[in-house]
């Protein structure tokens, strides 16, 4: 390997020796501060490896990985979520009595799979990234080991994206067979101008596993019990992380292989965003549990981002991405909240848990009042301006009936977004009031962060939006 | 003009302040409040200096401070764009703010919600100064509304009682209405012409829309129900009286600084579209004279001093509209200038002399004040005299002579505009000196023993403003009077006069046939108001009965009782008997139809997992097929 090719790899390398330091520093002393402290220097340095990576970009190392500007967009947002959810998970740990500094080694393990699979050129390393990131998650999942809620999330998500897990690899295996390949950059050279039965096969098995994660319809019964039983941080991780890193790949894989010649499969796509949509909002409707109810919000944005996906065309990409950040620091910061006002014995989960929150803690009501009206597209929120451009890229691609189920099912998802809203601007109950945990700094700096961004987003995207244009140029 | 951001900004920042922030004390509340708009009044006058000495090359800067939504052709920016016309507007709101909310941190000084208020009056100033520097329609709206959501914020200020909180639900959805019909309005402009940029739009209207065809009428009368509900003119005046419910400041900035100007910034920024459509200028002439007629008419009866001072809002709104309508768009500026300042003045003193009365605004239990509230009696003559536009230093007549010569001598105008603006002169002296006369003169009938009209920051800003009130005119005067022409030539690249000038002697008989008319209405008022004072000594308590002609004069010819009738009451039959209409079927259907979607799909969510591996496997088999078969 060249000494290019270790730099460009920098930000995956720092992100997988940190957890091998966090995982020795455990074993020598345990402290929750040093572990934490530890690992939010490496993402940090991770984060800053991501500049020295861009002088040496587009490097492909190996067949597996190919850092382009488009991975290393992806890498730094993962990064950048993951210090979030490192942020925001210190007090909620704190208040717990034990085992707090293996969490970090799961959580590192897990931010480098995602990276590993933004960067995926190749079955293999697509293979290899979500795996890393599957099994660090079934131990985040279940990290409330105490309750039988933690206990049970964790062994469907274990059993279920075991079996998806399954059905990705079958699928690659008729495609080996069949192409005799596993880079994506080959079948794109290979394939004719339509694919055999046996090829399609195995990319509709792949779709399963990859709509799995996504937590796409018909796909997506696991997302509200391991949401709701996973802490509230890590929930946040599977919301966006997790979700970023397959929809990078998808994303690489859809132009590389340029399916949008391919009309079964844009069919199979825009079903299944239409069928997410409407499921996932009409699910969130009644849903007196936060996190079920952001569990299903998160169905239908991933159908929302489904449409701009298939809306071919310059804009796609852009747009795509745009709604990606926004959904991230949307979600790090609603999720965050649940998180930030939870503690090791209680999640704050119930809608009554947030009545008259805006009297009792104002700032924290403000942003998660602005994480819920970015979730509805609200103007002046990242949300607005992450829908209006795949509103503007699937109106460009006359993607018509797609683009009403959205507006209907954005309609839809007003009701209980605001639900909440409701309840956090009502008086507060005077009898018993559900006791919150004190302030965190770290929590705190994470969400006014977040929030200052999805606003700044909301006012000010264009410096964002240019700097996505640049970038995606690459890919195409 | 980089600059120019910071003018709005500056009290946007002040709100910010003001509401983040929680339990300020009183004194650092209002240098926030008085403070940003002062600084913001400093940046307007150097950006004011440097647009004098060095003029922009084609008369007009335009500031982006970013673009929000770009999207090939489509654009979305915050972008201030600064003319003659827009920087007139910015040096009178900022101006005028000022010193109104220098004389709210005295005058508000002891009530609750102190910090409250001047965020509400920050935001205020701050949407009315978006309103007039925006340069596309988009961002225009957002000053609009904030305009609007502000006035219903304070007229409703003191919300503990039910009538305040009507009042501000009356003047939102008074104001509305109009909305609704501009929103439609700037619709069709932006499907037709394909821009939100305002100069862009107004040169392609132009150059696209012949004179007189249908689009530029339906534009221009679209635009003018907007304009008329923000400016209460006929048939939307109705809440203005009411919004007197708010503080006394409050009245000041809706009347002189914000508010009801906005309507007249509107018509006269796009006036090339009002110019390509005769019929609907002429309409905005003939509202203009009809309103300013009917709130003089009113006028004169009030007893509350209040809504003496609203009738007569809309009455010089009523020239300002008249002004438009002959096309003497500077005229028109002219007067909003004149009439700010007068009319923040009027409002301010009458503030002091409610302060005197302990919060009595009744005409009638006044009188003699002259001697007891000096200071506010001084004042409130000068504006008085401004107001009844007696000559000729005073600044209300250089600005109404102007407009009145234009109503004469414009070709949209003629004689029987004048004789019935000469009307409403006489209207207006009489009213005015009725109210002098009741307030400030006579003996003293109802004045209580300790009057407190105010301490230094109620008096100086009076003082201050008393001084442009008295001698604006200067900068404007009729050609007979020195002619001197500043404030025309200044203007005129963006506001072009209707026609030529009329010979001067026909200016000088005209100037002659006014003033004669204005001293006859203030003998009128005088003899009005003395005959008033002394009928209500003789019978005191009793109520006076007053003929049907003074109730319905007094209830400003009784729009309210036809609007319950005619609207308000019709509405809520209509939706009594309408509780289960098709809307809300499908409204309903839509929930019922979302909540049985959300009952059978939460069935699947049986949270056991061989349920849910049974689900992938038919998922997986279900897009199998789809992609093998299809």
């Amino acid at each position: 390997m060249s000494s290019e090719q270790i730099l460009a790899l920098l930000p995956i390398l720092v992100t997988s020796a940190a957890s091998v330091v966090v995982m020795l520093l455990v074993a020598l002393k345990r402290s929750h501060g040093l572990v934490f402290g530890v690992t939010v220097g490496s993402l940090l340095v991770a984060l800053a490896a991501i500049g020295s990576s861009v002088s040496v970009m587009p490097q492909a190392v190996s067949s597996l990985l190919i850092m382009d500007r488009f991975a290393l967009l992806y890498i730094g947002l993962i990064l950048a979520a993951t210090l979030a959810v490192a942020l925001l998970s210190y007090a909620y740990l704190e208040s717990r009595a034990e085992r707090r500094e293996e969490y970090y080694i799961l959580l590192l393990l897990a931010a480098a799979g995602s990276e590993v699979l933004a960067a995926a050129g190749s079955y293999v390393s697509f293979f290899l990234g979500l795996e890393i990131l599957s099994i660090s998650l079934y131990g985040l999942v279940a990290y409330r080991r105490q309750t039988p809620l933690g206990i049970e999330a964790g062994v469907k998500y274990l059993i279920l994206a075991g079996a998806s897990s399954g059905f990705i690899l079958f699928g690659m295996a008729l495609i080996y067979a069949e192409q005799g390949s596993l880079q994506f950059a080959a079948l794109a050279a290979a394939k004719g101008s339509s694919f055999d039965v046996v090829s399609l096969v195995g990319f509709a098995l792949i779709v399963v596993g990859v709509g799995f994660k996504l937590a796409v319809v018909p796909f997506h019964l696991w997302t509200p019990d391991v949401y709701q039983g996973a802490p509230a941080p890590v929930t946040a991780f599977v919301a966006t992380v997790s979700k970023g890193a397959m929809f990078a790949l998808l994303l690489r894989y859809f132009i590389q292989l340029d399916l949008y010649q391919y009309g079964a499969v844009v069919l199979v796509f825009g079903i299944i965003a239409a069928l997410s949509i409407l499921a996932g909002n009409i699910l969130g409707l009644l849903q007196n549990n936060v996190k079920r109810m952001l569990a299903y919000s998160s169905i239908a944005h991933v159908g929302y981002l489904l449409v701009a996906l298939l809306a071919s065309g310059p804009l796609a990409v852009s747009s795509v991405t745009f709604y990606l950040i926004a959904y991230f620091i949307t979600n790090l910061g609603a999720f965050g909240v649940v998180g930030y006002l939870s503690s090791g014995e209680r999640e704050a989960e119930e809608i009554d848990d947030y009545r008259g929150l805006a009297w009792r803690r104002p700032w924290v009501a403000g942003a998660l009042t602005a994480s819920l009206l970015s979730l509805a597209g609200i103007p002046l929120t990242a949300g607005f301006i992450g829908k209006f451009f795949i509103i503007a890229a699937g109106a460009g691609s006359r993607l018509w009936a797609l683009l009403i189920i959205l507006v209907v099912g954005s309609v839809v998802s007003f009701f209980y977004y605001f639900r909440l809203v409701l309840a956090i601007f009502r008086e507060p109950d005077a009898g018993a009031q559900v006791p919150y945990p004190s302030a965190s700094l770290a929590g705190g700096i994470a969400l006014s962060v977040l929030t200052l961004l999805l606003v700044w987003l909301g006012v000010y995207p264009a410096p964002l939006v240019n700097l996505l244009g640049g970038m995606t140029s690459g890919l195409l | 003009m980089e600059l120019l951001w910071l003018v709005p900004a500056l009290p946007l920042l002040g709100f910010a302040l003001l509401t983040l922030a929680r339990r300020l004390v009183r004194g650092v509340a209002a240098l926030i409040g008085v403070g940003s708009i002062g600084l913001s009044m400093l940046v307007t006058l150097w950006i004011a200096y440097s647009f004098l000495v060095s003029p922009p090359q084609s008369g007009a800067a335009s500031d982006t401070v970013w673009s929000w939504i770009a999207l090939g052709d489509f654009r979305v920016s915050v972008a201030f764009y600064l003319d003659s016309f827009s920087l007139v507007m910015i040096l009178v709101i900022t101006i005028v703010g000022f010193f109104i909310h220098l004389y709210s941190a005295g005058y508000m000084e002891g009530d609750d919600g102190f910090a409250r208020f001047f965020a509400y009056m920050n935001l205020f100033t701050a949407s009315m100064l978006i309103l007039v520097l925006a340069d596309n329609l988009l961002l225009l709206l957002v000053g609009w509304e904030g305009v609007g959501l502000c006035s219903y914020l304070l007229i409703g200020f003191w919300y503990r009682d039910p009538a305040n909180a009507r009042a501000a639900v009356k003047a939102f959805v008074v104001t509305r209405t109009g909305d609704a019909a501009m929103l439609v309005g700037f619709l069709l402009l932006f499907t037709s012409l394909g821009t939100l940029n305002i100069q862009d739009l107004l040169s392609k209207a132009v150059s696209q829309w012949p004179s007189g065809s249908g689009i530029a009428i339906a534009a221009a009368a679209l635009i003018l129900a907007g304009a008329l509900g923000k400016s209460a003119q006929l048939p939307l005046q109705t809440w203005l009286p009411d919004a007197m419910a708010g503080p006394t400041p409050v009245s000041a900035l809706i009347h002189a600084a914000t508010m009801v100007t906005a309507g007249v910034y509107l018509v006269a920024r796009t006036h090339a579209i009002f110019a390509l459509a005769p019929p609907v200028q002429l309409a905005v002439g003939i509202i203009g004279v009809a309103t300013l007629l009917i709130a003089g008419f009113s006028a004169i009866t009030q007893r509350d001093i209040k809504r003496v001072l609203a009738y007569s809002t809309m009455s010089q709104i009523g020239y300002m509209f008249l002004a438009l309508g002959v096309g003497a768009w500077g005229a028109a500026l002219f007067h909003f200038v004149t009439h700010a300042f007068f009319k923040s003045l009027l409002f301010l003193a009458a503030g002091s002399v409610i302060l005197a009365m302990h919060h009595e605004q009744d005409l009638l239990k006044m009188g003699g004040l002259w001697k007891r509230a000096p200071v506010a009696f001084w004042t409130f003559l000068v504006g008085a005299l401004a107001m009844a536009a007696v000559p000729p230093l005073i600044s209300g007549f250089s600005s109404k002579d102007w407009i009145l010569s234009w109503v004469w001598s414009s070709p949209a105008g003629g004689p029987v505009l004048y004789v019935l603006a000469l009307l409403g002169v006489l209207l207006t002296a009489t009213y005015t000196a009725r109210l002098v006369t009741l307030a400030f003169f006579g003996r003293e009938r109802d004045v209580p023993e300790h009057v407190h009209p105010g301490g230094a920051l109620i008096a100086v800003p009076l003082i201050v403003l008393a001084v442009p009130a008295l001698f604006l005119g200067l900068i404007q005067t009729p050609r007979s009077l020195g002619g001197v022409n500043l404030f025309a030539s200044f203007v005129q690249g963006v506001l072009p006069e209707p026609g030529a000038e009329g010979p001067p002697s026909t200016e000088l008989l005209l100037m002659a046939v006014s003033t004669l008319v204005a001293l006859a209405g203030l003998v009128l008022g005088w003899a009005l108001g003395v005959s008033q004072a002394r009928a209500h000594l003789a019978r005191r308590e009793a109520e006076p009965a007053g003929s049907p002609l003074h109730r319905f004069l007094l209830s400003g010819w009784g729009f309210d009782w036809l609007y319950d009738r005619a609207i308000v009451g019709p509405y809520r039959w209509l939706a009594r008997i309408n509780q289960s209409d098709v809307a809300d079927w499908i409204a309903r259907g839509f929930a019922a139809l979302s909540r049985l979607l959300n009952r059978l799909l939460s069935l699947a969510q049986t949270g056991r997992l061989r349920w849910y591996a049974t689900a992938l496997g038919i998922g997986a088999v279900a897009i199998v097929a789809m992609v093998v078969f299809l």
